[in-house]
């Protein structure tokens, strides 16, 4: 005789299930979570729902943890100290994770699989699937007390960062420092293409002040040793800075809407509706006639791109060139533009070391680059040469004369020496326009005369005025529209035609655009 | 009464003082200008306000970040 047939009963074991995922959500604990929360911090969970889209989140790995069992029965599982999954941010696939800080402060976990930090499933699934990942920062890395817990020390790089370096090749990498970093974590920020940091509640250091004032007997704070004044305004280590976790999240899906999901495909196109023949009638005044003055570069920028487009990258570090995304007729594009009003635009240490970045960031997303100039040329002075400006300014050039995404050169007024040639497409079309208000040389007149003329400056009457006398003949001939007579430079333009002139170009790039992406090949020794 | 300093943004050396001692400066609005590689860069006062003292003279090097005028609101 058969048995009544029973539906099998896992209700027992759906319950568990819904117990351990309860304990994930409940992160490190009430008392833990309020103690992060009154230090005006968000918590891990809050700060990807800021960030993503709206229910997007499939959370990857809610049970690993350490379960606590009394005679084999579950009582509770203290949640991995760090949480990720796949997302979505502006309808497009993203991978995100970020340091549990209420959890033992997010230091490092040792399970079967690490879920992210430093290689990691998060970091797998950007690879495999070709999606951007998002890192929120928030640990301290390793700490001694895993000697303790494994009974032996680890070798630095068992947990490498292999996969953290190849995916610099292949999708966008962004990082945002949300705490304290150092160490690991540190260093993964600075593994991205784009990092961003979090005034006055971030800090990111390769140790911290306890172990400085241990090695080198200094006290420090960790604001005053990696606060955003030294990490990002002093020292460029990290590239933006958010006035608080919200703005962070904003800046973040800011930035990668200027980027695309991968490098075998070309950034999003977004019409605003500006006219690509929009002509501005400022720009024709915006240049003074008095060479020595300055004159704002990002107005004339905002004149020029797509209304509301601008996307600054490093405001703060390396000021004497401005570099930013934006949009032209909705392709994006990456500005570099020298910034007159710093050091007249002379390429400095800090200066080159961004135009190299950004340069370098272009090429590897398919962003087409337009070069504003007005550049004496590299700067000069003692200071300068200890800083190393002459090697890190030849490596921007080296870098230039790699990329090989279209580039524009505009020249609005000085283009000078090694810096000048840093700004032009070498090895592409070479296309470089100009604005009448524009000159050009191997160095300044001003500065060249004196040099090349001692003799007969020495030997006239009276020297200055000679020396005024040369400088005003060379520099009659030194007019752009004589170079143009040679097409030493291809077109010189009203300062008003300028967007159209290069939305033209832009637009005309986009077909062969598309027969060159994929990873960009990288070969030879930088200087 | 708050005092506020207008600084030079660049190294190089002061080229020309426009404002005067007891001088009430609108926000924007230059202290001084400063040569630098061969350019005029402005000192601006940025929140404006009277000019108290000048910290260096004409012709005076000055480097980045160095106070050269005291300002009060």
């Amino acid at each position: 005789m058969s048995q009544p047939l029973l539906a099998p009963d896992w209700q027992p074991e759906l319950d568990e299930l819904a117990l351990r995922r309860a304990q994930s959500v409940a992160l490190g604990g009430e008392t833990a979570v309020a103690k992060h929360h009154g230090q005006g911090r968000l918590t891990v969970r809050e700060r990807i729902d800021g960030l993503i889209d709206d229910a997007s989140f499939q959370e990857i790995g809610r049970l690993t943890g350490q379960g606590r069992y009394e005679d084999g029965q579950l009582h509770g599982v203290t949640p991995a100290p760090y949480v990720m999954g796949l997302a979505r941010i502006d309808g497009r696939p993203v991978a995100v994770g970020g340091e549990d800080f209420t959890v033992r402060g997010g230091v490092s976990w040792s399970g079967d699989r690490k879920k992210g930090g430093q290689g990691g499933f998060v970091e797998d699934l950007a690879h495999q699937y070709r999606i951007p990942l998002v890192n929120l920062i928030d640990g301290a890395g390793g700490s001694v007390t895993s000697v303790q817990r494994r009974g032996h020390s680890v070798f630095p790089g068992v947990h490498g960062f292999e996969r953290s370096v190849q995916l610099m090749g292949e999708v966008p990498v962004v990082c945002a420092v949300m705490g304290t970093a150092a160490g690991g974590p540190a260093g993964r920020a600075i593994l991205s293409h784009w990092s961003v940091m979090v005034k006055d509640s971030s800090q990111v250091f390769a140790a911290g002040p306890p172990v400085v004032e241990r090695s080198l007997g200094q006290k420090i704070t960790k604001e005053e040793l990696g606060g955003h004044k030294i990490a990002a305004d002093v020292a460029g280590t990290i590239d933006n800075v958010a006035a608080g976790e919200r703005e962070c999240f904003e800046m973040i899906r800011r930035y990668l809407s200027y980027m695309p999901s991968h490098v075998w495909e070309l950034p999003p196109v977004v019409m605003v509706g500006d006219p690509a023949d929009r002509c501005e009638d400022a720009l024709r005044t915006i240049v003074p006639k008095n060479r020595r003055q300055p004159y704002d570069m990002k107005r004339l920028i905002s004149l020029v791109v797509d209304r509301e487009s601008v996307f600054e990258i490093q405001p703060s570090f390396g000021r004497a060139v401005i570099t930013c995304l934006a949009r032209m007729n909705g392709k994006v594009v990456g500005i570099v533009a020298n910034n007159p009003a710093v050091y007249g635009g002379a390429i400095d240490v800090k200066a080159a070391r961004k135009q190299t970045h950004f340069v370098e960031l272009c090429d590897t997303f398919h962003i087409p680059l337009v070069f504003l100039v007005d550049v004496p040329g590299f700067m000069v002075g003692r200071d300068a040469e200890a800083a190393a400006t002459l090697r890190e300014g030849m490596r921007s050039v080296y870098v230039g004369l790699q990329a090989s995404v279209p580039m524009y050169t505009v020249v609005i007024r000085k283009c000078y020496g090694m810096a000048g040639m840093g700004a032009t497409d070498k090895n592409g079309l070479d296309l470089k326009i100009a604005w009448p208000s524009a000159e050009w040389g191997s160095l300044p007149i001003e500065g060249g005369v004196a040099a090349a003329f001692r003799r007969e400056i020495a030997e006239a009457v009276d020297p200055r005025a000679r020396e005024q006398e040369i400088e005003a003949e060379l520099r009659a001939m030194a007019s752009p529209f004589r170079t143009a007579e040679a097409f030493g430079v291809e077109e010189i333009i009203d300062p008003r035609e300028t967007r159209a002139f290069l939305c033209r170009f832009i637009d005309a790039a986009q077909g062969r655009l598309q027969t060159t992406v994929g990873p960009k090949p990288r070969y030879g020794v930088r200087p | 009464m708050a005092m506020n300093e207008a600084k030079s943004e660049v190294t190089g050396s002061v080229w020309k003082i426009v404002s005067e001692v007891g001088q009430k400066l609108a926000a924007g609005d230059t202290v001084m200008i400063i040569e630098s590689m061969k350019m005029e860069i402005p000192v601006i006062a940025e929140d404006g306000g009277e000019v108290v003292e000048f910290k260096v003279a004409e012709g005076a090097a000055v480097t980045e970040g160095q106070v050269v005028a005291v300002l009060k609101d």
